[in-house]
């Protein structure tokens, strides 16, 4: 008997084409790019050195500030998630196929995509001018770039609604306006509100960058720190911002927990939205 | 024995009162943005004095000038940004692979290991793009180098993020195959655990990559190259058309890229 | 081969797995361990390649100390024993080949196993077992593909490609049909009679257990209520090691005579 061997593999091109395309664009990129290699060399101690100066003294004294600072970027998250949840509601019902026409819907669909490929800093670049560097800029930036995101969301759960309640409205007679407020509301509002709050945890990370182009709150004055070389200053910033995000990240997601579930519920069934990711 | 109320006086039920919960969160709701409103110091008077004001940031983006975008610095600061969203996603995405594998209770049976890693991933996923290239600008000094190290940690971050998303629901029977044959937990890894999750990891890269390219344009704001740094050039200048005409070409390139990514990510999946 | 000395496996929760089990088992044997679901069978069968370690007595393969080993002692004692799996345990999205090379991993340094560059030996030792089970034509599919009974087939295949010295079957017919269920049992029974490796299998079909096993082990909570030949196990005997009457769903075939 003759050994057996294993048969030939046939070729596999769409793989072999895409492993290729993608080195060629790795190779591209990494040759391309004008970056001095041997500084990375240095970069740990570089590293170290910052980290060193930034968290080797920090001056507390300056925390009471700066928490004042963190909850100017809070503020501005809150606002500005409130302007949009205002402005998303009325629009996200244009956007549902099962409450409008199509026409509609998908003219009000592509307006939310517009507004949510445009990253809320370059909003806040193009608002600075007009508000000044102020906390307003931040808040308009956030209120404007959120709309695109919670409409979408919003237009989401409006979709997934049982038809039932609204037939039912729609039996007695209502007229449109009544078809929303008692067959549809109802049954949006914990969710609407869960996904606000979620929005609002992303926005807070927003704001705080924002602020580093000079759109107010924290953000600003860890920039501030850094350009003055108060290393110590932006060190506590950056210790108040990641502390005071995760914090309220909890205390945000445990009530978004207590809404979507109910009283009592704990943990374990489905949560409204994913953990935030900075995006 | 209760009797059935019969003949009863019917009263229609009474309208059910909202939960205090649903009360107070609204009230707090309120309160919350009153309190706000006056942190910022918003004003509806100013909101509309500055908008109607004649202003030079719209009128830009009326008559934005796409023609620039085709000078040779534009040209090349929009290469660079793609360069940097390829580099940073794939330096990135290969760190994640592990972190996110040392990060499940199969993959690192070291329970202090474990936690370890759980932590610094979550760490570094607390901290936003922008900072990431402040940070790195303040260490190595103004250029591309800091914006690529903001992209690969920022790559970390959303691709160990969802990949660990993934290991948790990975079949763990091919897991427990390995190991009875005598493979050593790297060798499980990689011939049980990565085939399951290799589309969806591939999908993942992508969808960074869409990310990183997002950054990308803002990384430049703060000194670290791309086409941020042109885009704050023309606005340092006060030269809005140049600055949208770049604006809606960067939008349009981002556009294409996600339609590619997304086309290829349905047919990974 | 397989001696187990009053061996007690008690999980964390506090139920037993096992309970004072003495046993040996002796080379070449094909043995056949039969049990309600609950009754150990399992929790046997993992002790054997310390996938489960006991928590108290003693269990020795081939002269060894299972009990005492670390980490990287387990790891050249699993190399010796092949096992089955009632779910396959087929990585899906690989072919059948990398699925067989998983039983060669054992013999390949970390770091070539990782980069794909398995041995010529290796390659072999897998188109010998895929050959052995009628799979070697289907060596580039993917484990998706494939049937119950092939995907079985390929399972049987990887441990084959171990070279061991004992194969362990944890309910490997538990997912297939009956014609299927006999072709994977003989698959099993000429391994055993032809390359002579001690077999040890759970099966709650008492029909295939008379019909292929020619020592049964009755397992009822744990302890060993029954070991003998299966011509010896009637009716009666596998009441016994139920502690109930039997039922149609005690056997393969509805119409199946035991004993």
């Amino acid at each position: 008997m003759t050994r057996p061997s294993i048969p030939v593999k046939p070729a596999d091109w769409v793989r072999r084409i895409g492993t290729a395309v993608v080195v060629v664009l790795v190779l591209w990129s990494l040759l391309g790019l004008d970056i001095k290699w041997e500084r990375l060399i240095d970069l740990p101690a570089d590293l170290w050195r910052v980290a060193v100066l930034m968290f080797g003294q920090m001056p507390f004294d300056e925390t009471g500030t700066l928490i004042a600072a963190l909850w100017e970027s809070v503020s501005i998250a809150w606002l500005g998630t409130m302007i949009a949840a205002i402005f998303a509601i009325p629009l996200s019902f244009l956007a549902a196929e099962n409450l409008v026409g199509r026409p509609i819907a998908w003219s009000m669909r592509q307006v939310f995509n517009v507004l949510r490929a445009v990253p809320e800093v370059i909003l806040a670049i193009a608002l600075i001018p007009i508000f000044g560097l102020t906390p307003m800029a931040g808040v308009l930036a956030i209120g404007i770039g959120s709309i695109g995101t919670l409409g979408k969301l919003f237009y989401e759960i409006a979709e997934g609604i049982q038809p039932g309640p609204i037939e039912a409205v729609d039996a007695t007679g209502a007229n449109r306006l009544q078809r929303l407020r008692w067959g549809v509301l109802p049954q949006l509002l914990p969710e609407y509100a869960s996904f606000v709050l979620y929005r609002f945890e992303v926005n807070i990370r927003a704001s705080a960058v924002m602020g580093l182009i000079g759109a107010g709150g924290i953000g600003n004055d860890v920039a501030q720190a850094l350009r003055f070389k108060e290393f110590g200053t932006a060190g506590l910033g950056l210790l108040i911002i990641i502390v005071g995000t995760i914090a309220i990240d909890y205390l945000s997601g445990m009530v978004r927990k207590r809404i979507i579930n109910g009283p009592g519920a704990t943990g374990g069934s489905r949560m409204a939205a994913p953990a935030p990711i900075t995006a | 024995m209760t009797s059935v109320v019969e003949g009863a006086v019917k009263k229609p039920p009474p309208t059910p009162r909202p939960s205090s919960f649903a009360l107070l969160g609204s009230l707090l709701a309120v309160v919350l943005t009153v309190i706000t409103a006056i942190t910022v110091e918003f004003s509806f008077a100013e909101l509309i004095e500055n908008l109607t004001r004649r202003n030079l940031v719209v009128e830009g983006l009326l008559s934005p000038d796409v023609s620039q975008v085709w000078s040779d610095r534009s040209l090349r600061a929009f290469i660079e940004t793609l360069q940097l969203a390829i580099l940073g996603t794939a330096t990135g995405g290969v760190v994640a692979l592990p972190l996110a594998m040392w990060a499940t209770d199969f993959g690192n049976p070291n329970t202090p290991l474990r936690v370890a890693v759980r932590t610094l991933n979550a760490v570094i996923r607390s901290i936003p793009d922008l900072l990431w290239a402040l940070l790195f600008v303040t260490a190595v000094g103004i250029g591309v180098l800091p914006g690529l190290l903001a992209l690969f940690f920022f790559s970390i971050a959303v691709v160990s993020k969802l990949t660990a998303d993934t290991l948790d629901g990975v079949d763990r029977g091919p897991i427990e195959a390995a190991l009875a044959s005598g493979a050593s937990v790297p060798q499980m890894l990689h011939t049980a655990v990565l085939p399951q999750i290799l589309p969806a990891y591939s999908s993942f890269l992508l969808y960074g990559f869409e990310l990183n390219l997002r950054a990308s344009a803002v990384l430049g704001l703060v000194g670290a190259g791309g086409i941020g740094a042109r885009i704050e050039f023309f606005r340092g200048r006060g030269e809005w058309s140049e600055v949208w005409g770049l604006v809606l070409m960067f939008f349009l390139v981002v556009f294409i890229v996600e339609r590619v990514s997304v086309s290829v990510r349905r047919r990974l999946i | 081969m397989i001696r187990l000395v009053d061996a007690t496996v008690e999980y964390p929760n506090g139920t037993r797995g096992l309970d004072g089990v003495s046993l040996e088992i002796e080379p070449g044997e094909f043995v056949v361990v039969v049990g309600l679901s609950g009754a150990g069978k399992s929790t046997l069968i993992r002790t054997v390649n310390g996938l489960v370690p006991i928590t108290s007595g003693e269990l020795y393969v081939d002269g060894d100390a299972v009990h005492t080993m670390t980490r990287r002692e387990l790891r050249r004692l699993r190399a010796q024993i092949g096992m089955i799996f009632q779910g396959f345990n087929l990585v899906d999205r690989a072919s059948v080949l990398d699925n067989v090379l998983v039983g060669r991993l054992h013999s390949v340094p970390t770091w070539r196993s990782l980069f794909g560059l398995y041995s010529r030996v290796d390659t072999e030792l897998a188109a010998e077992a895929l050959e052995r089970v009628g799979m070697l034509e289907r060596s580039h599919s993917r484990a998706t593909a494939l049937s119950g009974g092939q995907r079985q087939r390929v399972g049987i295949a990887r441990a084959l490609a171990q070279q061991p010295k004992v194969v362990l079957a944890d309910e490997p017919v538990a997912s297939l049909d009956p014609p299927t269920s006999h072709a994977v049992m003989q698959h099993l029974q000429q391994i055993n009679q032809n390359l002579g490796i001690t077999t040890l299998v759970n099966l709650h079909f008492l029909d295939l257990a008379v019909a292929y096993g020619q020592r049964i082990i009755g397992l009822r909570e744990g302890k060993v209520v029954f070991d003998g030949p299966g011509e010896a196990c009637t009716p009666d005997v596998f009441e016994g090691i139920y502690g109930r009457s039997l039922t149609a769903e005690d056997t393969l075939t509805d119409d199946a005579e035991l004993g």
